[in-house]
């Protein structure tokens, strides 16, 4: 118990101080005079990063343009005026709807431009712009569909399908109570969904239903016909008190409205790139070969984050093990500890903690970030499997090394470790096969291993099925090369 | 004993151990001289082993002293210790060959590992051991393919290796097949012919009497008697060894 209550003390102690830290900027009224530093270190630095979900046609989606996955759509082409006003270059980065705020607040990127809406509640934590477009809701539902579903209110006992964290994920929950209603990160997902009857709607911004509607073959959007609650429209989000950023965006936004350059030209552009979906070029772009060098990239980094993990969770898990077999009682208990808090706590949550956690103390990019967290998970984990084998050495083998005068440390490395590694062999090959798989989850602080390449390639082509059935045989490729692999240096290690 | 006036190799002075509430050496007290061979006899649980152990330190005794060459190993440090060990051989009743290597690797670890001998005079020194023991035809091969009787002849090998002042015994034929206690005990009776000191923790009764130059015999945390072994196995002086010796003639 006494162990417990420290535990909690230390996730506290970590959480306040997080708390604090990214509560101090102060805040600011819409009209105040900018005098924070904020603008001055984006036009320092000579480039404005751009926080972005691009699954939201036609706000921001992909697309593959001469082999390269562009993210474009109307906020980008907002985006490209914020920061050409700025007189810097503009940096994209993509990530999860659901990452971008905490992305904002841990000072990842300079600003998040999603389709946001702009609410009260986001308002708190984060500083917005104008308005600088609204739009209504629509459902997405299939063709066949059309005649029985008019507005959300024709699917109780339904399910309804929004993005988690959106202005419509909270409509269809405030309103929709007698449908079931299924939050995905992914509009992608969503859309998928809906094709396999997962669930019978999809909620969704009325541009973006649109988009998707014109896209895919059998789907079609209607007006979801919910109540207003008071939405404000989309607008771009500043981490708080970021005044100048968002005077210089609103300067920008004024503009933009003045020439009505949404309608005139985002908007049809965004269609440009829309409209090829259904056009023969388009098919041909669309089949998997033409995303090679995306599942290639993918494997890659699949690959290195495996190798670079598996080797510094060995050597971690090595000492870990050590440290928990020797007599030092320090030792043991940092050991204990850490084995103990890592395996009940989620790489998830280690992954993001690493990311944006830590990353208010020292900047560590998406990559690094997830090989430290699968490395230091891992570690715990080798840990247990490595203990076990020494363990498994009789006594015996000790006794005798130490009688011929070989030392504590020498009969650790010559005698037990090799014997005992020979007896863990199989067990430690299962841990790599499960660290290969579970690095996918990696993604979510957007590194490009190969589940974040297979969703950009199904947000680029708008197929769901087929990106996925080729990340599963890669996936399964690497990890039976890895057992086979292991499979062979065990035979080598046979003793008759 | 008064008449040898050497130093004693080994020596223990109020040697006690304790295992929780069990006292399994009360008060032990004795000598090896050099060359001696020395066979330590009794019932089971009697500590014997537990004594053998506490002369090279894999168990600490819980106090007295223990000498070897003049030197308390119970105040020295890890390595200190370490030095210390090179020089006294152990020989296991399981053998505890390292099975994931061959035998002349076996015999070559501590000499190379610990001594720094090189590869070459190891291996010279390895392959001769194991012609003393009969097996020079085995030096390739992994314990797992040795008959037990095999595999004590090459722990004991591994154990001549360092070269030491004194060979410990614990049990070496107990876990043997009958007829392959006679070539572990040739070999060892071959060692002790050749001077080199010996403590031995036996049941062979007939190994006592033919080649030691004394026997131990322990009862209840005691060493009991300690005398020729003519004298030993003819006029029994305590109760105790009487009882044991009817024991075992009977068997």
């Amino acid at each position: 118990m006494k162990k417990i209550s420290k535990w909690l003390l230390l996730v506290l102690t970590i959480v306040v101080t997080l708390g604090v830290t990214g509560d101090m900027n102060t805040k600011a009224d819409s009209n105040t005079p900018a005098t924070d530093q904020y603008l001055s270190k984006v036009k320092a630095k000579g480039e404005l990063v751009v926080g972005t979900s691009p699954d939201f046609p036609p706000y921001e989606f992909t697309k593959n343009i001469n082999g390269k996955s562009k993210v474009v759509g109307m906020d980008m082409e907002i985006s490209k005026k914020v920061a050409h006003d700025m007189g810097v270059k503009l940096v994209i980065r993509r990530m999860d709807f659901d990452s971008l705020l905490v992305a904002l607040q841990t000072g990842k990127v300079d600003m998040v431009i999603a389709g946001m809406s702009k609410t009260p509640k986001r308002a708190k934590s984060v500083d917005f712009s104008n308005v600088y477009y609204k739009a209504g809701e629509d459902l997405v539902i299939k063709k066949s569909d059309l005649k029985t579903i008019k507005s959300y209110k024709s699917l109780a006992g339904k399910a309804i399908g929004a993005q988690t964290g959106s202005i419509q994920y909270n409509l269809v929950k405030n309103q929709a109570t007698k449908s079931t209603l299924k939050g995905m990160d992914k509009d992608t997902d969503l859309i998928l969904a809906l094709q396999t009857n997962k669930i019978d709607a999809i909620a969704l911004d009325q541009p973006t239903a649109e988009a998707y509607a014109k896209n895919t073959d059998g789907l079609v959007a209607i007006n979801a016909h919910f109540k207003d609650e008071g939405e404000q429209g989309s607008a771009i989000a500043f981490p708080k008190g970021a005044q100048s950023l968002v005077n210089s965006a609103n300067k920008s936004i004024a503009e933009i409205k003045a020439k009505n350059l949404i309608h005139k030209q985002y908007l049809p552009n965004a269609g440009k790139y829309l409209a090829t979906g259904k056009s023969k070029s388009a098919k041909a772009a669309n089949s998997m070969w033409a995303y090679k060098d995306f599942f290639i990239a993918g494997v890659g980094y699949t690959l290195m984050i495996s190798a670079v993990s598996v080797v510094i969770g060995f050597l971690l898990g090595t000492l870990l093990a050590l440290m928990r077999l020797s007599k030092n009682k320090i030792a043991n208990g940092i050991s204990v500890s850490y084995i103990e808090f890592v395996r009940g706590t989620p790489l998830m949550v280690q992954i993001l903690f690493i990311y944006f956690g830590l990353g208010l103390v020292v900047n560590i990019p998406a990559l690094l970030s997830g090989i430290i967290a699968v490395s230091l998970n891992s570690g715990a984990y080798v840990a247990e499997v490595i203990r076990s084998g020494i363990s498994s050495i009789a006594v015996g083998q000790t006794e005798a090394s130490r009688s011929l005068g070989l030392s504590r440390s020498m009969t650790m490395r010559f005698i037990i470790l090799p014997q005992a590694m020979k007896n863990i062999w199989p067990a430690l090959g299962n841990e790599f096969v499960s660290l290969i798989k579970e690095s996918s989850i990696v993604s979510i602080i957007g590194v490009k291993d190969l589940i974040y390449q297979s969703r950009i390639v199904q947000a680029d082509t708008y197929r769901g099925v087929m990106p996925l059935l080729i990340t599963m045989i890669l996936y399964f490729i690497m990890t039976f090369g890895l057992s086979r692999l292991m499979k062979f240096f065990e035979g080598r290690m046979t003793h008759e | 004993m008064n008449n040898e006036t050497a130093t004693p190799v080994l020596e223990v002075k109020h040697l006690k151990k304790v295992f929780g509430k069990n006292e399994v050496l009360k008060d032990i007290n004795e000598q090896v001289s050099n060359g001696q061979v020395i066979c330590l006899i009794g019932p089971s649980g009697a500590g014997k082993s537990t004594f053998l152990r506490c002369l090279n330190m894999l168990d600490q005794p819980t106090s007295g002293e223990v000498l070897f060459e003049g030197q308390d190993l119970t105040k020295l440090d890890d390595k200190q210790l370490d030095k210390t060990r090179e020089n006294m051989g152990m020989v296991f009743q399981s053998f505890n060959l390292f099975p994931h290597k061959t035998v002349i690797e076996n015999i070559k670890l501590a000499p190379v590992k610990v001594k720094g001998e090189d590869d070459a005079t190891a291996t010279a020194t390895a392959e001769k051991l194991l012609k003393q023991v009969g097996l020079e035809n085995k030096a390739d091969a992994f314990p797992a393919s040795l008959s037990g009787g095999q595999q004590q002849r090459v722990a004991i090998a591994r154990a001549l290796a360092m070269n030491p002042k004194v060979m410990l015994f614990d049990e070496p034929t107990s876990a043997l097949d009958p007829e392959m206690v006679g070539e572990v005990l040739k070999v060892m009776q071959d060692l002790a012919s050749e001077g080199m000191t010996m403590v031995v923790v036996t049941h062979e009764m007939g190994f006592a009497r033919n080649v030691a130059d004394k026997v131990w015999f322990m009862a209840d945390g005691y060493i009991q008697e300690s005398a020729e072994p003519k004298i030993f196995f003819e006029h029994p002086e305590t109760d105790r060894a009487k009882d044991f010796l009817a024991k075992i003639l009977e068997a």
